[in-house]
């Protein structure tokens, strides 16, 4: 199938104001700045096929948020090239975003004064929907997303949770192709969480939508997207599927061992240095099991990892991950 | 069009819900008008007219231009905090025009003010002091046009200087000055007969004028036929030519921000 995202080799550089410290050089700085180039995304290509569900993440400053600024058409990238759906965002603004919805955990678009079905009818006049398919999404989505109770009241009196339900929906009534959700899920609780991410998911697989997702909340990644794309200090280090990562990268495996007198212990090992059963056979020798249980590496385990770099990544090879 | 006047209707339901304030606002504008008026009345001192213009003129003027100058404030920060919290980026999301969209939702907020300020300020005022009737309803008419042509100048001129916040940290002391040259100069708070023949002769060449007198002078009669005519040509004239520059200084702003990222 063809890609519905195609980014090839996207730069951006920021050019930042350099400060020192001090009285003298404040003044100094009135007059003369010096100017520091960070490279904040750093060629970074990837491709993403039409109903594809992709986590981005990457530690905070890592180039994701300009990124998914590029992608939605509100920055120019220094160089390199992007085509979504046929159009280049950053050129075709206008007729690009009526095909998109973006979702920012952290920033509302919904109107704080009235309440929120104000804010869902005038979605409905800024994206043209006709009223048949308007009724339809709504009555859809607060049925999915459980927001009767609360439509009528105005945004200022709802809860965060409640809010972003609010906000996911604005993004989606004009049943956009493409979504990037920008951390949907910070600061919810439990509940909520589950609610959002069963709801990308059925958005997912009932209409075929391309979701981009960036997240700093791994359940997220592990329950909702397929594949997973990594980025830190402005490169891409990883892209590829979920299960692939945790076979590749996690070297430790942890094992918990009841003992009969009611005593736990806890080994923690590497596969590729330890096979399996050299670590059980020692075990089995040692102790009196009543029961035991292999933990699977959780993906928070990984990410923190590489975040750290405690395990190198191999170079990305081009194209992977298709 | 649709689309715009949403965003109009939108503005007028959000002022809605702050009723405490527009009770404030009316009491506001109706403390000024009559403190106006007490001055005058007294600086008139019961002398018929002063160089052709009655007591009754000037109170008329100041009704129209200080009453629909109260109406007519918006929030001139709108954009500088949209720029600095980031998310103006939100707005570039949707198939709209922004710019549009912010003079829809300000106009929106002046039609609430207009009703829910402005007309109860007025009842009130026209039991404290008389006022001059407008010259036929035709001019009461094409004073309504004029006032619209009014407000227009009054927001590009206001949006011109809101887009230098794309470059400056902070656009409130512009504004600040901004307000006081459109209150001055626009006679609002001195009524442009009285003032110097030069500076008059000035502010004839400003887009000042057009803003709130060239609507009263229709009202009162003073301009009559071809000369109502003409002030709405330099009206419009005026309109076009803020606008322009208005949209110079706006797509500098945006490429500023599409580009560096802010």
């Amino acid at each position: 199938m063809e890609p519905i995202i195609e980014v090839k080799n996207i730069k951006k550089y920021y050019k930042v104001a350099k400060r020192e410290k001090g009285l003298g050089a404040t003044i100094k700085n009135l007059f003369h700045r010096k100017y520091e180039i960070k490279k904040a995304v750093n060629d970074i290509s990837f491709s993403i096929k039409k109903g594809e569900i992709v986590g981005f993440i990457g530690p905070n400053g890592a180039g994701k948020s300009t990124t998914i600024k590029m992608l939605s058409g509100i920055l120019y990238p220094d160089e390199g090239g992007i085509k979504i759906n046929g159009y280049i965002p950053y050129k075709q603004r206008k007729q690009y975003v009526k095909h998109i919805g973006v979702v920012f955990g952290q920033k509302s678009q919904l109107n704080w004064d009235l309440p929120l079905i104000e804010s869902f009818e005038l979605m409905k006049y800024i994206y043209k929907i006709p009223e048949k398919v308007y009724e339809e999404n709504l009555n859809k989505f607060t049925q999915l997303l459980d927001m009767k109770d609360f439509i009528n009241q105005p945004v200022r009196q709802l809860s965060l949770g409640q809010r972003m339900r609010g906000d996911i929906v604005a993004a989606l009534l004009h049943s956009p192709q493409i979504v990037f959700f920008d951390e949907p899920t910070i600061g919810l609780d439990v509940v909520a969480k589950e609610k959002i991410r069963d709801f990308i998911k059925y958005m997912n697989e009932t209409e075929q939508t391309t979701i981009i997702f960036t997240t700093h909340d791994m359940q997220d990644i592990e329950k909702v997207c397929d594949r997973l794309i990594i980025i830190d200090t402005g490169k891409k280090i990883y892209d590829g599927s979920i299960v692939e990562i945790k076979n590749k990268y996690a070297n430790s495996k942890t094992i918990e061992i009841w003992l009969e007198d009611g005593k736990k212990e806890v080994k923690t090992f590497d596969v590729n240095q330890t096979p399996m059963n050299e670590v059980m056979e020692e075990l089995f020798s040692k102790y009196h099991i009543k029961d035991i249980s292999i933990c699977e590496p959780e993906i928070d385990g990984i990410v923190r990892d590489i975040y750290e770099k405690r395990v190198s990544l191999e170079p990305v090879v081009a194209g992977m991950g298709e | 069009m649709r689309t715009y006047l949403e965003f109009a209707i939108k503005k007028f339901q959000n002022k809605m819900t702050y009723r405490f304030d527009f009770f404030m606002e009316i009491v506001n504008t109706i403390i000024t008008i009559v403190v106006y008026l007490c001055i005058y009345k007294a600086l008139y001192g019961g002398t018929k007219d002063i160089d052709g213009i009655t007591y009754q003129m000037v109170a008329t003027n100041f009704v129209i231009s200080m009453g629909l100058s109260n109406a007519f404030k918006f929030n001139e920060m709108f954009l500088q905090d949209k720029i600095h919290d980031g998310t103006i980026t939100n707005e570039f999301l949707k198939p709209v025009n922004f710019t549009f969209r912010m003079l829809w939702e300000n106009i929106g907020e002046g039609a609430f003010k207009i009703v829910f300020n402005f007309i109860p300020a007025l009842i009130f005022t026209i039991f404290y002091t008389s006022f001059c009737p407008p010259k036929s309803i035709i001019n009461f008419l094409v004073m309504l046009v004029s006032i619209s042509l009014g407000y227009l100048i009054l927001w590009l001129i206001s949006f011109i200087v809101q887009t230098w916040s794309f470059w400056l940290f902070s656009v409130w002391g512009i504004i600040t000055i901004k307000n006081v040259f459109v209150n001055i100069l626009s006679g609002s708070l001195l009524p442009i007969w009285f003032m110097p023949d030069l500076l008059r002769k000035i502010i004839s060449f400003t887009p000042f004028e057009s803003i709130y007198f060239t609507p009263v002078r229709i009202y009162l009669g003073e301009l009559s036929g071809r000369d109502i005519l003409s002030g709405m040509a330099i009206q419009i004239l005026w309109i076009a030519v803020l606008a322009i520059v208005a949209n110079v200084f706006w797509k500098k702003g945006v490429k500023k921000l599409v580009v560096q990222g802010g």
